[in-house]
């Protein structure tokens, strides 16, 4: 039982959330193989001389990683909350519509064509990444208005069938592939964070905060659309306005994160289900709320990754996967009878 | 004076081998309680679809106020009808006072929160569904009678001048059905919208309801075209409910053997099977 929500909970739960994003955050940049004195990294050297090595590791390697965790794991939540609301169903997560096989897909072409020009900054393989990812999420999309504009089953099956087909696609092509290509392709296909640099941060990071403040201001509708199409649209809501804007910009959302950080799982389907679990079904908390707990999820998980096995790193989605597997389902159990009413 | 909601000869069916719907007429005056009865596929459901918006007629027209329905944006449709539809497919767990104030959700403010008025309207509705005492508990946990009457608060919260009903009694007990119809009826006494109801229970409808309309089935596929103006005449009644619900309209109309007693001065019509322990008896009487 969730009492109902005003603007003051809101605005608390999600002052207290940023503020413990921003302590595990800064906590994670202390967190690493090496050794770093925060003293040593702030204390200003004199002109002329060269800075810290514990300033280097800090603002060059710690907190850029980070901070692109934090964006990544925010992204994925919020859209999985989107996704699920939209589709109605629970097992939604944002690569059912064939993002990250469009995604994979696009980044194993561009490996096994060789390319290696740069555009600002970045890989081809990210971006092949990302114009793969909403390419695919706009065929899925077609195919789902095609077969019913109103059914959503027509949509979940399109998304299933080209993720099906396309990661046939990248198998093939990872069985063609030489071994040197494979290991950094497989490493991006299981989800790992790199060090990227302030610019590149600034750009996926402002896409992505927008794209989740825009969220927040359908999530009125979303309650609404939630409950059912017909009832929305008899209770005033421009359901396929509401959708179709929810829908891109979510789609978006990943695509910006899947290019940053190749496909990480599982974020993206429980951070929601535990937010929703925790605080009730309303989306105007439900959106914040899951951004920054993925936010905070996928920071941890990615620290977890870079100590396992130092000085060695796990592909973070491994982490991801093994943390929150037996997480969701130790509170999905201790839930589920608060939840579920007895008639 | 215009009607509240007026159909002018409206058709519509499912693909060109399904009619449903064959030349409509209906005037629906403000104020009025209405009964949309007929066979299942008769298509009352299509037409409170059709009448809400959410299905647009193959041919003839809505009027909303004397306007075109389909001049009307999705927000100015809800501004003036609300609709409380048959089936409820549990989803997210909201709370019975959550549901009721999503009915306030297009006139919410900037940031997404209901003003004092959304709050008090809501307030209201819950007072009135008698809901007030359940309204922070989830939706799943009541029984289906009491979660008819949240989607009924629901509608009510939209502050309408216009109620449609979907079989609003399907799956209720004797006992929650005669509530939910005076829980109407007391709507009606108090804010006087105009309230149209799709029921399969005659008798209530007689009881409570002031006009009806009574849909025959559809004709059988490829017997008659859908746009052949003599067979339109039959395909639906529409009057004081004394005159229509008749018990050889609804013999005709429902293609099964009925027959009507009174207690006091109400009248009730009761279907009777040919294998009915009382087929015999029954027969000889009416």
């Amino acid at each position: 039982m969730h009492p109902s929500l005003t603007p003051r909970i809101l605005l608390f739960r999600t002052a207290l959330a940023t503020a413990l994003l921003v302590a595990i955050m800064l906590a994670c940049a202390m967190i690493g193989p090496q050794d770093v004195s925060l003293k040593a990294a702030l204390h200003r050297p004199p002109a002329g001389a060269a800075v810290s090595p514990d300033y280097e590791i800090l603002v060059r390697v710690r907190i850029p990683r980070v901070l692109l965790a934090a964006m990544v794991g925010a992204a994925l939540a919020a859209s999985g909350v989107i996704f699920q609301a939209l589709l109605g169903n629970p097992l939604a997560d944002p690569y059912i519509l064939g993002v990250s096989s469009g995604a994979g897909l696009g980044a194993m072409i561009a490996v096994i064509a060789g390319l290696n020009w740069t555009l600002w900054g970045r890989s081809p393989i990210a971006i092949f990444a990302f114009v793969g990812a909403l390419g695919t999420v706009w065929l899925v999309w077609g195919i789902g208005r095609v077969t019913g504009r109103y059914q959503v089953t027509g949509l979940l099956l399109a998304g299933v069938v080209v993720n099906a087909f396309f990661s046939a696609m990248i198998m093939f092509l990872v069985s063609v592939a030489k071994s040197q290509q494979l290991h950094a392709t497989l490493f991006w296909l299981m989800g790992n964070m790199t060090e990227e640099d302030f610019f590149v941060l600034w750009m996926g990071g402002g896409g992505i905060v927008a794209g989740i403040t825009a969220l927040y201001f359908l999530g009125p509708q979303l309650n609404v659309i939630s409950v059912g199409h017909e009832d929305a649209r008899s209770i005033g809501i421009s359901v396929q306005r509401v959708e179709c804007i929810a829908f891109a910009i979510s789609a978006f959302i990943t695509a910006v994160a899947v290019s940053l950080s190749g496909l990480v799982g599982f974020v993206g389907l429980i951070v929601p289900h535990a937010v929703r679990l925790l605080f009730g079904p309303d989306h105007r908390q439900l959106v914040p709320l899951s951004a920054l707990v993925g936010a905070m999820f996928l920071v941890v998980a990615d620290t977890a990754a870079r100590m396992v096995v130092a000085p060695a790193q796990l592909p973070v989605g491994v982490v991801t996967a093994m943390i929150g597997g037996p997480f969701f389902l130790l509170l999905l159990v201790s839930h589920s009878r608060k939840v579920f009413w007895p008639r | 004076m215009t009607a509240a909601i007026e159909v002018k000869e409206v058709s519509f069916g499912y693909g060109p081998h399904r009619p449903v719907l064959n030349h409509i007429d209906l005037a629906v005056r403000a104020g009025t309680f209405l009964a949309v009865v007929g066979p299942n596929g008769a298509g009352k459901s299509t037409l409170v679809k059709i009448m809400a918006g959410l299905l647009k007629p193959q041919s003839g027209s809505v009027l909303l106020e004397g306007r075109e329905l389909y001049s009307y944006g999705v927000q100015e449709i809800a501004r003036r009808i609300a609709v409380v539809r048959q089936e409820f497919v549990p989803a997210f767990e909201f709370s019975v006072l959550e549901t009721v104030l999503m009915a306030r959700t297009p006139r919410y403010g900037s940031w997404g929160f209901e003003s004092e008025q959304d709050r008090t309207l809501a307030n209201r509705a819950l007072e009135m569904t008698d809901t007030a005492r359940f309204a922070s508990r989830p939706l799943g946990s009541l029984s289906c009678g009491e979660r008819q009457r949240v989607f009924i608060a629901r509608a009510l919260a939209q502050d309408t001048p216009i109620l449609l009903l979907d079989e609003p009694t399907s799956f209720l007990d004797l006992r929650h059905q005669v509530d939910i119809y005076d829980l109407l009826k007391s709507i009606q006494q108090k804010t006087t919208p105009t309230i149209i109801a799709v029921t399969h229970d005659i008798n209530l409808a007689s009881q409570y309801c002031d006009e009806a309309l009574l849909l025959y089935p559809p004709a059988p596929s490829g017997d008659m075209p859908i746009d052949e103006r003599s067979a339109a005449a039959t395909r639906c009644r529409v009057g004081p409910i004394s005159e229509v619900l008749t018990l050889p309209e609804i013999q005709q109309a429902f293609d099964v053997q009925v027959f009507s007693g009174a207690v006091g001065r109400e009248r009730f019509i009761v279907p009777l099977g040919i294998r009915a322990k009382d087929a015999d008896r029954a027969g000889r009487s009416t």
